[in-house]
């Protein structure tokens, strides 16, 4: 590589500097860093960060190189800002501190002694790091992916290189010296030492002309105030779990942060820290050992707090077009869910349910009535049948989640506790299970094992979304944006279909209401099922790995983002789909009526085809709602309560077959008129979880029967 | 024995091996004989080890440290001018002759990265193990004993006693001499600095009670195919330089001082190996490592059919279980399971057991006296008596500890394969307190998935463990298990416990044993097939099954698929075949009926 040019560097760093601009929305040109040099010069700023996104943009190779030899571009920036500084003060500037005065007395006086003979620069005697009192700090590059610790090696040395991770340790903030000053206790004359290590030898003997000359071995002692100090800590990150392969250790690195970029951390932070990657030079340490290895650190340029939650930056979060392809395919929606807890076998619905539970409905509507958009949902079965499987897992893919049990957790452990400070007698609030999963989902396993009292803490959670104390003094709401996703056992050990769903779980209504859907898990034997599964099993045992399935199910890491981003729109229901919802509901709610239905149908259930159907609109990236969207919903709807009452057909013996459904329907669509529109029919159907083709079947099987006939153009039958 | 008389020549060797070509060495351990003169470090005395010699750890990867960046080559200035270069790999200081200084700017230096292992001698290795390992290792002889060939001759005439009896001086020896430089160290250190950590922490046993050796293993290469709790045989040299002891630095300027004295132990409390060769060890048995010389005793047992040992040990196992057949090959099965693979979120061969019911009368004595016996036969176990103390008290779980960035180890970081007995009888009614319901839910973690959680405060990492769970219990035991298996107790049996027992240990003979420990680990990690015919009738039955019972599910396919996997292996089958897989039904069913027979419990649990 060839050696660059630092003089030249030096000038285009100095019109980069003084002539970079942007250009505002007004038009008007605006210069980032001469504005931001004014308020150095005026030390009204310490911090002067550049960007190297602006940089590459004015060079983009002098951009590369800052980026491969950091440090020593560091020092450049800051000479040639010094250099400037002068040029932009444009008033005095009065003294903050004992250094500033310092600093000016200084410069007076070694004006006033100064031989004049000597041509020689008034700062020259005194270092550079004392006379800056600004600090350079670059920002990477945009396009630049956070490392993981792991990944930083011998090669990153001297490099900008930007880490992510979790903040384990870090120390106290800790004045460190830049500038030792000394005077001599014999001449008077002072002496400066700067100092780049963490530690430094203090200088004894004066070497000014006078000392030396006289061999009078003046004594130094150090001056405190005069010598220039700069805030500085010590943290320890450590890899994030997701980071770490299977069966390794995490890492960790140590940071070291001055100025500025100090307390911008705490332990349990998860962080993004840019910076420069040194190795360390120690002293002390008996150099027989230490002189073989030396310890690295990174020199913190900028250190930003992350929610883990946030899925750090755009970048990361962006999908590829390859996964985009994958994501696109026609089956996408039938993919997704497989995935879902891809070891448990079948539940295609279930999972189904799951998958919007996580995108979740839409908040708001556009008249301003705040409506929740979470999706909570109930699973209900027999004990075994991986309940508890299907909620873990949806807690680990989550991105917010809080796991728990019934049992273990009380009402305050779900919503929040006041405490009391022991050191300082406050009140304080302490978040439970739901807040801590405000945005997210809040998994409850042994729902029905909660005790009364404690679950009437999730009411007003689970409608209005919120949490409301008033004990101790404190009074407040907590927002808890939560989708509850809970498990229960039937109260009787096994679902009893002859009692309604309140008996069986012994949840009382208005919380059971609550749930957008109920989901009733039974393990029944069944031929087909079970051979599959039998296969499945043996395939596992012999072969030590999953049998390649038909779909692939997809990573979890990309489920997480394909969700991040669906979570992003907001798509709106069209107007001319009201129709076809109130028919739906209307619908609904005469059938619970007719039916002995053993579920319940309450204009909580409209919301929840609401909400249902913006999160499929949801998962397909869409603004509109469509019509599909609300079939499927009204489907998920119906088989969800189909699940609650199948098991009645095994009781009654006579089973009707889907033709013998359908026709039924059918009668019921004609009413006491003659003739009923197929597409009528269709619409009708699918809602209740009818396929086109068994429709289709069923008019072929009655036509046959001559209980009706079909027209030419197969768009209305006429009963007989 | 012509290997012991080779001895003597080469551990002369030994010493001239640092200065020789690593590359040429490393090509000379390709044979797994050449390791056969390398002395343990484990059982070998360090006193009698110089520095730099070449020597062997056998042990688990407890921890593994940052990764450090050293220089490979560096250029060495001495006082006249003149400039050599030094090699830094395999050391942990700098080679300087008095007058002598590295030139750190120097173009020709050339830095590398290692990576510091943090390895223990095998946690719970049993007795007999230790012993046998210990007398594979060839003493080294100081260079003082001249008259060496006269020594080695001498000890292969010597009978067995003498031999042990000379192991334990060694022990005791190393022992006294690891205690000295403890008390030695911690007093000179404790006048330095008052913060000092305690040799238990550092040395960091996942046993308290039985402590292990520690060692730090530097590595050179493929870093990534290290994996903690895994069992590596490393062959390196030894480093004890006394520099390296943190308690002989100036500390000043360190702001972490307890990580600087975990991180740079006294060299005589935990050695230094900078390996080179590396073997990683798919079990803990010696007596079927090659790379370790055998005793001449050992090869001297005639080698019997694998049926008629299994036929013999599924006697013994009878005779200690109060006559019940069933739970001796239950137990059996037990012994010999190892998780093959896993799949997603399943660990597949796993095989944890519940033995319950055991008789009230006879319970006191009978766990421990069991525990003997299984002591005996396995490499590798442990024996956790659950008090409410224990419980609440005992780590059970690695933990972070970020002052001193150390993993501390717990009582479940076991290496794989090795056997935990829990015995419930001990369990009193009482308080549980918060370590102790975290302690009961990683052994069921363990139990349920064979992983470990380990806790890094800000988040927990599973690591994937082999460790078989074996639960001893008077009723339904509180930990899950893939089997419970309810004893059957013989009342005759039952009083003749005492008589039975002592037969049992009577009848396990030297020769006899180590036919059962070879045979106990072959039949662990030997494979097993399943044909295609086979894998349809086992569909078959299963949808049979859940049309008989309702309740049958996926774990009970699973379990039948493990039973009959061991009980295949046991029988010395490599495949599947009808006759087995009806066996494991059979049993089965004759389990679930033992187990509806027992009283119900008025308190559901849940697994």
């Amino acid at each position: 590589m060839a050696r660059r040019d630092y003089a030249q560097d030096r000038e285009s760093i100095k019109t980069f500097l003084s002539e970079f601009c942007k250009c505002d929305d007004d038009g008007k040109k605006q210069f980032v860093y001469g504005s931001q040099l004014v308020k150095l010069a005026h030390r009204e700023q310490v911090l002067i960060t550049i960007d190297l996104d602006d940089l590459s943009e004015f060079n983009e190779s002098l951009a590369e190189a800052v980026i491969d030899n950091c440090r020593r571009y560091a020092g450049i920036f800051s000479d040639v800002i010094a250099e400037l500084l002068p040029s932009y003060k444009q008033q005095e500037v009065h003294a903050k501190d004992a250094l500033d005065v310092y600093i000016e007395h200084r410069l007076m006086m070694d004006a006033r002694v100064r031989n004049p003979m000597e041509q020689r620069d008034d700062r020259n005697s005194f270092p550079p790091e004392l006379m800056k009192r600004f600090e350079v700090g670059f920002k990477p590059m945009s396009t630049e992916k956070a490392h993981s610790i792991r990944e930083v090696k011998a090669q990153h040395i001297g490099k900008l290189t930007t880490v992510r991770g979790i903040v384990t340790r870090c120390t106290e903030v800790k004045p460190m010296m830049v500038v030792a000053t000394y005077t001599c206790d014999r001449c008077g004359s002072e002496t400066y030492q700067p100092v780049s290590s963490l530690s430094f030898t203090p200088v004894h003997d004066c070497p000014s002309d006078d000392c030396r000359v006289n061999k009078a071995a003046g004594r130094l002692y150090l001056q405190t105030r005069g010598s220039k100090f700069v805030k500085f800590q010590e943290l320890k990150m450590q890899e994030h779990s997701d980071q770490v392969p299977v069966g390794h250790i995490p890492r960790s690195m140590t940071v070291l942060c001055r100025g500025e970029v100090t307390r911008m951390a705490q332990p349990g932070d998860h962080v993004v820290v840019s910076g420069v990657f040194l190795p360390m030079v120690r002293s002390g340490f008996a150099q027989m050992i230490q002189g073989l290895l030396s310890e690295t650190y990174l020199q913190a340029h900028r250190i930003i707090c992350i929610n883990k939650n946030d899925d750090i930056s755009d970048k990361e979060a962006e999908l590829t077009p390859d996964e985009l392809e994958e994501l696109a395919q026609d089956d996408f929606y039938e993919r997704l869910a497989t995935s879902l807890a891809p070891e448990i076998y079948g539940h295609l619905d279930v999972k189904k349910a799951l998958l919007l539970l996580l995108v979740g409905g839409v908040d708001k509507r556009p008249d301003g009535m705040k409506i929740r958009g979470n999706i909570n949902i109930c699973l209900m079965g027999d004990p075994g049948v991986a309940k508890s499987q299907l909620l873990g897992y949806i807690s680990r893919l989550a991105l917010r989640s809080q796991y728990t049990t019934g049992r273990g957790s009380s009402g305050v452990g779900l919503t929040a506790a006041v405490m009391k400070d022991p050191l300082t007698g406050e009140m304080m609030l302490e978040g439970g299970a739901l807040v801590l999963a405000d945005q997210g989902v809040c998994c409850i396993d042994e729902f029905d094992k909660m005790a009364d009292t404690d679950r009437t803490a999730i009411h007003e959670v689970m409608e209005q979304q919120t949490i409301s104390i008033a004990k101790a003094g404190i009074m407040t709401t907590l927002n808890a944006r939560v989708s509850i996703l809970a498990a229960a056992n039937p109260a009787f050990g096994r679902y009893n279909p002859r009692r309604t769903v309140e008996q069986n779980i012994q949840l009382p209504a208005a919380l059971l209401s609550r749930f957008d859907l109920l989901w009733l898990i039974q393990d029944k034997p069944d031929r087909d099922n079970d051979l599959r599964l039998a296969k499945h099993i043996t395939y596992v045992h012999c072969h030590s790995r999953q049998p390649p399935s038909r779909v692939k199910s997809l990573d979890m890491h990309l489920m997480r983002r394909y969700i991040n981003l669906c979570k992003r729109k907001n798509p709106t229901i069209p107007d001319e789909l009201t129709d076809y919802i109130v028919g739906a509901y209307v619908e609904l709610r005469r059938e619970a009526r007719n039916q002995k239905d053993m579920t319940f149908t309450s204009a909580r259930n409209l919301l929840g085809i609401l909400r249902l159907s913006t999160a499929l609109a949801r998962l397909r990236l869409s603004d509109r709602v469509e019509k599909d969207d609300v079939a499927e919903a009204l489907r998920l709807l119906e088989m969800s309560k189909d699940s609650l009452n199948q098991t009645h057909d095994h009781q009654k013996g006579h089973v009707p077959n889907t033709s013998d459904r359908i026709f039924a329907i059918v009668r019921e669509l004609a009413g006491s008129g003659k003739a009923v529109k197929i597409g009528d029919i269709m619409d009708r159907c699918t809602t209740k979880g009818f396929k086109p083709d068994q429709v289709d079947k069923c008019i072929d099987d009655y036509e046959e029967l001559n209980v009706w006939q079909v027209n030419m153009g197969r768009t209305k039958i006429t009963f007989m | 024995m012509p290997c012991s008389m080779d001895m003597p020549s080469t551990s002369n060797g030994l010493d001239h091996y640092s200065q020789r070509d690593p590359s040429e060495l490393k090509e000379l351990l390709k044979d797994s004989t050449a390791w056969h003169a390398i002395p343990l470090l484990n059982y070998t005395p360090l006193h009698k080890l110089k520095d730099q010699t070449l020597v062997r750890f056998r042990g688990m990867i407890q921890d593994m440290m940052d990764p450090e960046i050293y220089l490979e080559r560096y250029e060495v200035k001495s006082s006249d001018g003149s400039k050599r270069l030094q090699h830094g790999q395999y050391h942990d200081c700098l080679k300087l002759a008095t007058g002598e200084s590295i030139d750190y700017n120097a173009e020709s230096n050339v830095h590398g990265e290692r990576r510091t292992l943090f390895v223990v001698s095998v946690p719970g290795l049993n007795d007999w193990t230790k012993e046998h390992e210990g007398k594979c290792s060839p003493q080294p002889k100081l260079l003082s004993q001249t008259q060496s060939p006269n020594n080695a001759k001498k000890r292969t005439l010597d009978d067995q006693e003498a031999m042990d009896v000379e192991d334990d001086n060694d022990t005791l020896l190393k022992r006294k001499c690891v205690e000295g430089t403890k008390s030695d160290s911690s007093g000179n250190s404790s006048a330095a600095a008052p913060a000092v950590l305690g040799s238990e922490y550092l040395i960091n046993s996942p046993l308290p009670s039985r402590p292990s050796m520690a060692c730090m293993v530097k590595v050179y290469e493929d870093f990534d195919s290290y994996k903690l709790n895994s069992l590596v045989d490393f062959v390196g040299f030894l480093s004890v330089d006394p520099s390296l002891d943190a308690a002989t630095i100036d500390t000043e300027g360190f702001d972490s001082l307890s990580e600087l004295q975990a991180t740079h132990p006294s060299p005589f409390l935990i050695p230094r190996v900078h390996a080179f060769a590396v073997q990683h060890l798919p079990h803990a048995n010696p007596l079927l490592d090659k790379s370790l010389q055998q005793p001449a005793d050992a090869s001297a047992s005639e080698d019997l059919s694998q049926t008629s040992v299994h036929k013999d040990l599924r006697m013994l196992l009878k005779l200690c279980l109060f006559d019940d057949d069933l739970a001796a090959e239950y137990l059996l099965s037990h012994l010999i399971s190892s998780v093959y693979s896993r799949s997603e979120m399943q660990s597949i061969g796993k095989f944890s057991l519940n033995i319950c019911n055991l008789p009230k009368e006879s319970l006191a004595q009978y766990t421990t006296k069991l525990y003997q016996v299984l002591e005996l036969l396995l490499p590798a176990s442990h024996y956790l008596a659950m008090t409410l103390e224990t419980m609440n008290t005992a780590a059970f779980a690695p933990k972070k500890d970020y002052e001193t960035n150390k993993l501390v180890s717990g009582m479940l970081q076991l290496a794989p394969h090795t056997h935990l007995v829990l015995d419930e009888t001990y369990m009193q009614q009482g308080k549980l307190e918060a370590n102790g319901v975290l302690a009961i839910q990683h052994l069921a973690h363990l139990i349920n998935s064979q992983e470990l959680k380990c806790d890094f405060q800000y988040y927990q990492i599973d690591y994937h463990v082999n460790i078989p769970v074996l639960v001893l219990s008077e009723g339904r035991s509180m930990l899950p298990s893939d089997f419970v298996l309810p004893i059957n107790a013989d009342a005759k049996a039952v009083e003749l416990l005492d008589e039975s027992l002592k037969a049992a240990h009577h009848y396990l003979q030297p020769a006899r044993l180590q036919q059962f420990r070879k045979y106990l680990t072959l039949a662990r990690i030997s494979p097993f097939n399943v044909s295609e015919e086979h894998t349809e009738m086992i569909q078959q039955d299963f949808v049979d099954m859940r049309k008989a019972n309702a309740k049958s599910n996926a774990d009970d396919l699973h379990g039948l698929l493990v039973l009959s996997r061991l009980l295949g292996i046991a029988r010395g089958k490599n495949a599947l075949d009808k006759e087995t897989w009806q066996l494991a039904t059979e049993f089965e069913a004759k389990r679930r009926q033992r187990l509806q027979a027992l009283p119900k419990s008025t308190v559901q649990l849940r697994n």
